[in-house]
């Protein structure tokens, strides 16, 4: 399997600035998501991948070798399309067979490859069935099969989920991540569903105003978000404005709260202000009763709003340290109410500064 | 023990009923005034064209004659002709050119709009007075060969296969059909023969015979060009002999509801090819 290195790429749409000088390499047999929000520059890097758009500068190298003056036709890239793709004039096995049929494959070689695939992605049996024919879940397994028929060098994935719905893109998520797994093919995926990106890809580069903000597996980018952007886009997270109090042991001060924080890349001076970040799920409640202080190492909230989301409530917080979110227990969260006043603790290994 | 509403559907009332036979005799009269509308001018023709033929002679006289007359002959195989050089030439100058400019150039689909539109503001009559000089000066031997008629009626039809073409490829995702067959390792050529075409086949179907129906209806320019065309041959019989005539454009009327249902019969050919649709995009 191939690797792929996008080098400093380039381009613009007249003055808006779709990719800036992108860098990102994916290692064989990887899966990475190109992940961020709508005019992020994340297509538009796949399509230069696949040959559909021309850098203004900039390279992409596909096991090592420099694929832009390739038409896209000549670079063997299987890509399954955001749009149902399928050709309408073709059965689900003619359109499996179509690429196989360009490279002059026999009959029985292309039925034998078709029907392999076909019944890779579970559709053995609606081989002949027209796309017309098919749900929008079962034409995108048949879009997959189809490129992957080509036996290309790279799969490239734009936004394939995105016209199903919820249920269904949970389950053929996972069904293109056992596929992908099963063939080790290095595979490029582009999503803004940030729940889909981290939950099947190797690694996710996150994206934002055409440069990739954060590069990383899936819980480095949840856990360690390095740039704002990355904090506030992939999950929930509450923000604190806090002031340095002591470098060496990393404490800042935030409203009447000294915290601690445990992120080792720490590296403000005395006195500058900072921004802590720590998700919902990692403060914890408990309710106080009237007139009760706070316990040591917590402060006071009152709930301002509840919203249930299955297992877990999400509690808005009035805190002195400002607005918060806290993720509860949904059996624990009947106990609350609005105004409910509560204790209020972050875990303080969660706590995450991030420079400017 | 709590009482479980449950809606029932109302029994029909009379008025109801009333109402529904009501409309339904509306649209028999409509019905019947439409099949009367268009039925009746038909069957003067028939009535008309049965007319005038000596006692003892067969009743479809007029139309023996008709299709003995070697000229009738000559006429309509060469519209016939002309008919399919029409559309050949049509296809070949426009499906290229309108997936390009569809797929490349869509900022050029208000031009094409525009220049689609032209044939209906030039009349005939000037379009040929216009072409003859230039045709005699540059070929005289173009001028007297009947493919110079298909080349002017390509001008004719223009509007017509545009349409069709434009509906056709509106009608399909052009660009990611186009990239997904680019993906897998078409060339263009392929990809337009293989992929787009196909899916395009009710617009090329509809295009192709409106095509035909003005080259074989045209009179203008193949009687000012001294071609003995169809339609020619149509006016010229209906001047001299009126029966024969009426039974000419009845034949006439045949081969258009001819071509219509061979319009109908193919495109349901593709759509049953297709099958019965899934409602629900979203299920597995």
């Amino acid at each position: 399997m191939a690797t792929i290195e996008l080098r400093r790429l380039r381009r613009t749409f007249g003055s808006v600035v779709a990719l800036d000088n992108l860098d990102l390499e994916v290692h064989s047999g990887e899966f990475v998501s190109l992940l961020g929000p709508s005019g992020c520059g994340k297509t538009t890097a796949l399509r230069i991948v696949a040959g559909f758009e021309w850098p203004d500068s900039g390279e992409v190298l596909v096991e090592g070798q420099n694929v832009l003056d390739k038409p896209a036709n000549k670079r063997n890239m299987g890509m399954v399309f955001q749009a149902y793709s399928l050709f309408p004039n073709m059965t689900a096995q003619q359109n499996v067979e179509f690429g196989l049929r360009v490279r002059r494959e026999s009959r029985t070689a292309r039925a034998n490859r078709a029907r392999e695939l076909l019944e890779l992605v579970g559709l053995g049996t609606a081989m002949s069935r027209y796309p017309r024919q098919l749900s929008g879940g079962q034409q995108q397994r048949v879009a997959l099969a189809r490129s992957l028929a080509i036996q290309p060098s790279v799969l490239l994935l734009d936004e394939p989920l995105s016209a199903l719905d919820a249920k269904v893109r949970v389950q053929l998520r996972a069904e293109v991540r056992r596929v992908q797994l099963e063939l080790g093919i290095t595979t490029l995926y582009v999503t803004h569903d940030q729940e889909e990106a981290l939950s099947i890809s190797d690694r996710v580069a996150v994206m934002s105003q055409g440069r990739i903000e954060q590069l990383g597996t899936p819980a480095q980018i949840y856990s360690g978000p390095r740039t704002a952007f990355v904090a506030n886009f992939v999950g929930t997270m509450n923000k604190l404005a806090g002031t340095v109090v002591s470098f060496e042991d990393r404490v800042v001060r935030c409203g009447p709260m000294l915290l601690s924080v445990p992120d080792p890349t720490f590296n403000h001076p005395v006195g500058q202000t900072v921004e802590l970040f720590v998700r919902p799920e990692d403060i914890s409640l408990e309710l106080l009763s009237n007139g009760d202080e706070p316990p040591s190492g917590t402060f006071e909230g009152r709930v301002t709003s509840l919203t249930f989301l299955g297992p877990v409530t999400r509690v808005g917080l009035a805190t002195d340290l400002g607005p918060l979110l806290a993720d509860v227990s949904s059996a624990i969260a009947l106990n609350l109410s609005a105004d409910t006043v509560v204790a209020v603790k972050l875990d303080s290994s969660s706590l995450r500064t991030i420079s400017g | 023990m709590a009482q479980v509403t449950v809606p029932v559907a109302r029994p029909r009332s009379h008025r109801s009923r009333r109402a529904r036979r009501h409309v339904s005799i509306w649209h028999l009269w409509w019905a019947f005034t439409g099949v009367l509308f268009f039925l009746l001018p038909v069957y003067s023709v028939v009535q008309f064209s049965l007319q005038g033929v000596a006692h003892g002679q067969n009743p479809f006289h007029w139309y023996l004659t008709v299709f003995d007359d070697p000229n009738f002959r000559s006429a309509f195989w060469l519209s016939v002709q002309i008919s399919l050089e029409t559309v050949a030439a049509s296809l070949v100058l426009m499906v290229p050119t309108v997936f390009w400019v569809h797929l490349r150039l869509p900022g050029l689909r208000s031009v094409m709009d525009l220049v689609s539109v032209l044939p209906f503001v030039v009349p005939p009559i000037v379009l040929i007075v216009g072409l003859a000089p230039f045709l005699k000066v540059f070929s005289s031997w173009l001028f007297v060969r009947p493919e110079v008629l298909s080349l002017i009626y390509v001008v004719f039809a223009l509007p017509f296969m545009y349409r069709a073409l434009d509906a056709g490829l509106r009608a399909i995702d052009l660009r990611t059909l186009t990239e997904a067959a680019e993906s897998l390792g078409s060339s263009l050529p392929r990809t337009l023969v293989q992929v787009i075409l196909p899916n395009l086949r009710a617009a090329i179907i509809g295009g192709s015979l409106l095509t035909v129906a003005i080259a074989m209806g045209e009179y203008t320019v193949a009687s000012l060009m001294g071609f003995n065309t169809f339609s020619v041959y149509t006016y010229d019989v209906g001047t001299s002999t009126a029966y024969e005539g009426v039974a000419l454009t009845f034949i006439s009327l045949l081969l258009v509801w001819g071509a219509m249902l061979g319009l109908y019969l193919l495109g349901r050919g593709g759509s049953t090819a297709a099958g019965v649709a899934i409602t629900d995009k979203n299920s597995l």
